[in-house]
C-alpha cells in the first residue's frame, strides 16, 4: 500500500504539470456533475423548502407511480422517443452522406464554398435559429409565401401538431449538417491513397470505391458517434422544443424535459414529482447507453469503453 | 450573473472552499442574499424581491431608482436593493429561489401565503403590524372587511397588502371599433346573438382577418380572458367559482359546451382570429394597429392608452369603446366583471432570513400614512403634481413628458401608482390617468354591474399546506387539459360530441376532490 502510495506520488512529482491541468476537469465534474446529484434524493421524498432536503418525509416510489399513472405519461414518452428516433433515423445518416458527397468533388473551391455555407447555421444561436423557424412558418411567412406561390392554402404551420415533428426534424437537420460532416471528412482524409489506386487499377467504378474503401473507412467513426447518439436517445434537446412549441401542438410536441419544466418550475413547483421524472428519464438513458455498447461490442469491435 | 459565478469557482482553486460554498445552498443554512446589520446610525439595508413593471424598465433598469423610493428611504432611514427577476420567467425565478432557500429580506409577491409560511419562507406578521405598523392596522380596523381577506384562516396576517378601497376596482374588459359600428349603423352588442351579428358584418362589410381578436399573453394561457368573457356570458367561468354559494368547477357544467358550441361555429365562419392559439403581445399589437380587428380585451389603462392614439395617427377616424360584458339574454345582468377584492391578493412578505423586521414593518406602513399614500400615488410635490384646490393634480413632467415618455411611462419613472405594490390606490389618479373620454366611460361602464361579481367570485381563502400541494397537483393536469381540449374543441380537431369524455376525464384528475378542498377554504373564509 505504502509503496503504491509513494508510486503515486513519484509519479505526481514527474509529471506535476499534467496533474495540474486536471485539477480544473476533476473540479468541474464533481461540482457541477457529481454533487448535484445528492439533490435527486428528493424524487424518494416530498420535498418542502421549509423542512430542507434531509427533513423532508420519505415517500418512496410514490412520484414514480404517479407519473406512470399520468394521463400525460404516454404522450410524452411517446413525443420523446418519436422525435429522437427522427432525429436518429433522419439526422444521423445526412451528414455521412454530405460527407461522401463531398469527398468526391474535384473543384477545391466548390467544395470549400458548400461546406462553409452549409456549417454556418451551427454557429447562430439556437433562440435565433427558432425565431426564424418560427417567424417562417408564421401565416404570412416564408413557408406560406412559398407554399401560395403553388397554389396552396397559407396556414398557421406551428399550430398544427401534425407538423410539428417535421418542423423540429428539418431545422435541426439543416442546423447541424455542415458542423457534423467534419468529423467525418476529417477520418476520410485518414485513407490510405494506396487503396484508391490499387483499386482504380483492378478497374473498380466509382461507387465501388466509396462502397469498399471510403465506407469502410470511415465505420468505427460512425458507430461511435451512433453509441453516443443512442445515449442521448431521451436528452431531447428541451431548449429548442420550449421554443417552437405552443399549446396547440403539445399533442405531438411535449416532451419529457418540456413536461418536466412546466411542472416543476414554470406552472406549478412540485419539485419532488418533477426530479422522479427527470430521473426516470435519466435512467432510460443509462440503460440505452451500455445497451448500445454492448451490442456494438457484440457485432463489431468498435467500442466505446 | 450565472455565469460570472461560475468563472469565478472555476478559478477558486480551493477544493475546500469550493464544497464549503456549495454546501450552503444545499441545506437549511441561512441565505447570503440578505443585507447583513447596519451601523446602529446608519440607514437599515433591506432587499427586495419584486418583478420590474414594463413601463418602469423603459427608463430604469431598477426599482431603486424611482423617485418616490428614494424620497421612502430618506424618510425611513432604509437603503432598499431591488432584486428583478427577468421579464418573463418571473414564476420560474420565484420557484427557483424559494428551492435554493436563499431569500431576500422582502418578497412582493402574489400567491399562496399561507404555503410559503408553513414551508418556513415568511413569518407572521401580527404582532410587527400591532406594534410597527399604526396606520396599516387602523386601516384593518375601519374596515373589517379588509381584515376578513387579508387574515388567513387561524386569524394569521402573511403580507403587508395593497388594497384597493376606492371605486375603481375593474380594469379591463371588451373594446370594439365604435367607427365601423357607426359606419355599418349597428348598435353595440349585448347578447352572444348580437354579437354573432356584428363580427359577422365586420367579416363581410369591412372584409377583416380577425372580427373578433382574441388570445394574448401569457402565451402558455390559452383560456385567455377575452375567451373567459363570453364562456362568462353563460353564467359560469373557466375554473373554480361560486354557484348560489357553492364551489363549482365551470369546465365541467353543461353550460361550457354551449359555449363551445358557438365558439367552435364562429371560428369556423371565420370570426375568430385563426391564428388565437399562437398569438403573442407582437402580432396581437399588430392586428389592432394594422385595423385588422374589430373587438378585443384589453386594459383601460394600458390598453386603450396604448392603441388608441397609435390607431389614431394612422387612421384618424378611428374609435374604441368599451362595450358592456356580454351576456345570453337580453336584460340579464353580466355576473362576472374582473372586479378585483379590496385586497388585489398582491403584498409584501418578511422572509425568515431578515435580520431587521421591525425595521421594515415600520418603513412599509409608512405608504399607508397620508404622506406616503401621496408619494405613492402622486410622486413629489411640486415636481410631479401640485395641490390645486385641494386636489392633486399632475404636472406637465408627467401629463405631458418632454422626454417623450407616455403618461405611464412617466408615472413609472417617478412614483408607483400603475401596479400592484404596498399601499392603497387612489383614486384621483384613475380620474387624471384616463385621460381620453373613451377611457372615462368604459370605468363607468365596466363598473356597473361589479357588486355581482362578490356573488360568484372566490374569496381570497387560504388553504393549508397539504390542501395547497394536494391542490395544485390536481389542478395543474386539469388545467393543462382543459387550455389543449378547449383549443381542439374550438378549432374542431375534437368533435364536440366528445364532450361527455372531456368531462369524465377531468372527472379522473379528481376535480371532486379539488372542489372540496376550495369548499372547505370557502366555509372556513365564511366563518372567519
Amino acid at each position: 500500500m505504502t509503496r503504491k502510495l509513494s508510486l503515486v506520488w513519484l509519479n505526481y512529482k514527474q509529471n506535476k504539470v499534467i496533474y495540474w491541468m486536471a485539477l480544473p476537469v476533476v473540479l468541474y465534474f464533481l461540482v457541477f456533475k457529481y454533487l448535484p446529484m445528492y439533490g435527486a434524493v428528493i424524487a424518494f421524498k416530498e420535498y418542502t423548502v421549509g423542512k430542507g432536503i434531509w427533513g423532508s418525509e420519505w415517500v418512496g416510489l410514490q412520484h414514480f407511480q404517479d407519473f406512470f399513472q399520468s394521463y400525460y405519461f404516454w404522450r410524452v414518452l411517446k413525443n420523446t422517443l418519436i422525435l429522437s428516433f427522427y432525429q436518429l433515423l433522419f439526422g444521423f445518416p445526412a451528414p455521412i452522406l454530405l460527407a461522401l458527397l463531398l469527398n468526391e468533388l474535384r473543384h477545391e473551391m466548390f467544395k470549400r464554398t458548400v461546406q462553409t455555407v452549409s456549417y454556418i447555421p451551427h454557429f447562430i444561436s439556437l433562440v435565433v435559429i427558432c425565431g426564424m423557424v418560427v417567424d417562417f412558418s408564421s401565416r404570412d411567412g416564408l413557408f406560406n409565401s412559398i407554399i401560395t406561390f403553388f397554389g396552396g392554402e397559407s396556414s398557421a404551420l406551428l399550430s398544427e401538431p401534425g407538423n410539428f415533428r417535421t418542423i423540429y426534424t428539418a431545422s435541426s437537420i439543416w442546423q447541424e449538417l455542415g458542423f457534423s460532416t467534419i468529423i467525418y471528412l476529417a477520418a476520410l482524409s485518414g485513407i490510405n491513397p494506396e487503396l484508391y489506386d490499387a483499386s482504380m487499377v483492378d478497374g473498380a467504378s466509382r461507387l465501388r470505391r466509396v462502397w469498399h474503401i471510403t465506407l469502410p473507412g470511415i465505420i468505427p467513426m460512425i458507430v461511435i458517434l451512433l453509441i453516443l447518439r443512442i445515449g442521448g436517445l431521451m436528452e431531447i434537446g428541451f431548449e429548442k422544443v420550449i421554443l417552437l412549441y405552443n399549446p396547440n401542438v403539445y399533442d405531438t410536441a411535449d416532451v419529457i424535459s418540456t413536461f418536466v419544466y412546466r411542472k416543476g418550475i414554470s406552472e406549478s413547483a412540485e419539485f419532488s414529482y418533477t426530479t422522479a421524472v427527470g430521473l426516470f428519464q435519466s435512467l432510460v438513458n443509462f440503460i440505452l447507453l451500455i445497451g448500445a455498447n454492448r451490442l456494438s461490442k457484440a457485432v463489431s469491435d468498435n467500442k466505446l469503453f | 450573473m450565472k455565469r460570472a459565478w461560475r468563472r469565478r469557482m472555476l478559478l477558486s482553486a480551493s477544493l475546500l472552499l469550493t464544497i464549503g460554498g456549495l454546501a450552503g445552498c444545499s441545506g437549511g443554512a441561512d441565505g447570503n442574499k440578505n443585507t447583513e446589520g447596519a451601523a446602529a446610525d446608519g440607514p437599515t439595508p433591506i432587499s427586495i424581491w419584486a418583478s420590474l413593471n414594463t413601463n418602469v424598465s423603459i427608463t430604469l433598469k431598477n426599482m431603486s431608482e424611482i423617485t418616490a423610493i428614494k424620497e421612502w428611504e430618506k424618510k425611513t432611514n432604509i437603503k432598499t436593493e431591488f432584486q428583478h427577476p427577468a421579464v418573463g420567467a418571473e414564476t420560474e425565478q420565484f420557484n427557483v429561489m424559494l428551492a435554493s432557500n436563499k431569500l431576500p429580506d422582502v418578497m412582493f409577491v402574489y400567491g399562496d401565503y399561507s404555503k410559503l409560511y408553513t414551508d418556513g419562507s415568511i413569518i407572521k406578521l401580527n404582532d410587527l403590524i400591532d406594534q410597527y405598523a399604526p396606520n396599516l392596522k387602523k386601516i384593518l380596523d375601519e374596515n373589517p372587511e379588509v381584515a376578513k381577506q387579508l387574515k388567513a384562516d387561524n386569524g394569521d396576517i402573511y403580507a403587508i397588502p395593497h388594497l384597493r378601497l376606492g371605486k375603481y376596482k375593474t380594469f379591463g374588459g371588451m373594446f370594439i371599433r365604435q367607427d365601423w359600428l357607426d359606419e355599418l349603423k349597428l348598435p353595440q352588442p349585448e347578447t352572444i346573438a348580437e354579437w354573432e351579428t356584428v363580427l359577422k358584418a365586420f367579416k363581410e362589410k369591412k372584409g377583416v382577418t380577425a372580427p373578433l381578436l382574441y388570445g394574448a399573453p401569457p402565451k402558455l394561457t390559452t383560456m385567455g380572458p377575452a375567451a373567459a368573457n363570453f364562456l362568462e356570458a353563460y353564467g359560469i367561468t373557466n375554473t373554480i367559482f361560486l354557484k348560489d354559494g357553492k364551489v363549482v368547477f365551470g369546465p365541467v357544467e353543461p353550460e361550457f359546451k354551449e359555449f363551445l358550441t358557438t365558439f367552435h361555429r364562429w371560428y369556423q365562419e371565420g370570426l375568430i382570429d385563426p391564428d388565437f392559439a399562437t398569438n403573442d403581445q407582437k402580432t396581437f399589437d399588430a392586428k389592432i394597429l394594422s385595423s385588422q380587428a374589430g373587438a378585443f380585451f384589453t386594459y383601460i389603462g394600458g390598453g386603450i392608452g396604448r392603441y388608441l392614439p397609435a390607431l389614431q395617427e394612422k387612421e384618424p377616424e378611428a374609435n374604441l369603446t368599451a362595450v358592456q360584458f356580454p351576456v345570453v339574454n337580453k336584460g340579464d345582468e353580466p355576473m362576472f366583471t374582473g372586479r378585483s377584492w379590496e385586497w388585489s391578493g398582491a403584498g409584501a412578505t418578511i422572509t425568515k432570513s431578515n435580520k431587521h423586521p421591525e425595521e421594515t414593518v415600520k418603513a412599509l406602513d409608512y405608504f399607508f400614512s397620508e404622506e406616503g399614500h401621496m408619494l405613492k400615488n402622486f410622486g413629489v410635490e411640486g415636481v410631479t403634481y401640485t395641490m390645486k384646490d385641494g386636489y392633486p393634480t399632475y404636472t406637465d413632467e408627467i401629463l405631458k413628458n418632454t422626454d417623450g415618455l407616455s403618461v405611464v411611462q412617466a408615472m413609472a419613472k417617478h412614483f408607483i401608482a400603475n401596479y400592484p405594490f404596498v399601499g392603497e390606490d387612489d383614486d384621483r389618479y384613475n380620474e387624471q390617468y384616463y385621460q381620453y373620454q373613451q377611457q372615462k366611460d368604459a370605468v363607468t361602464l365596466f363598473s356597473k354591474y361589479s357588486d355581482n361579481t362578490l356573488k360568484v367570485g372566490l374569496p381570497p381563502v387560504s388553504l393549508t399546506n397539504e390542501e395547497s400541494s394536494e391542490y395544485s397537483k390536481i389542478m395543474s393536469d386539469i388545467t393543462t387539459y382543459r387550455d389543449e381540449m378547449f383549443i381542439k374543441f374550438v378549432i374542431g380537431a375534437e368533435p364536440l360530441e366528445n364532450f361527455d369524455k372531456f368531462t369524465a376525464q377531468i372527472g379522473k384528475f379528481n376535480v371532486k376532490r379539488a372542489i372540496e378542498i376550495q369548499q372547505a377554504a370557502v366555509d372556513r373564509y365564511n366563518a372567519r
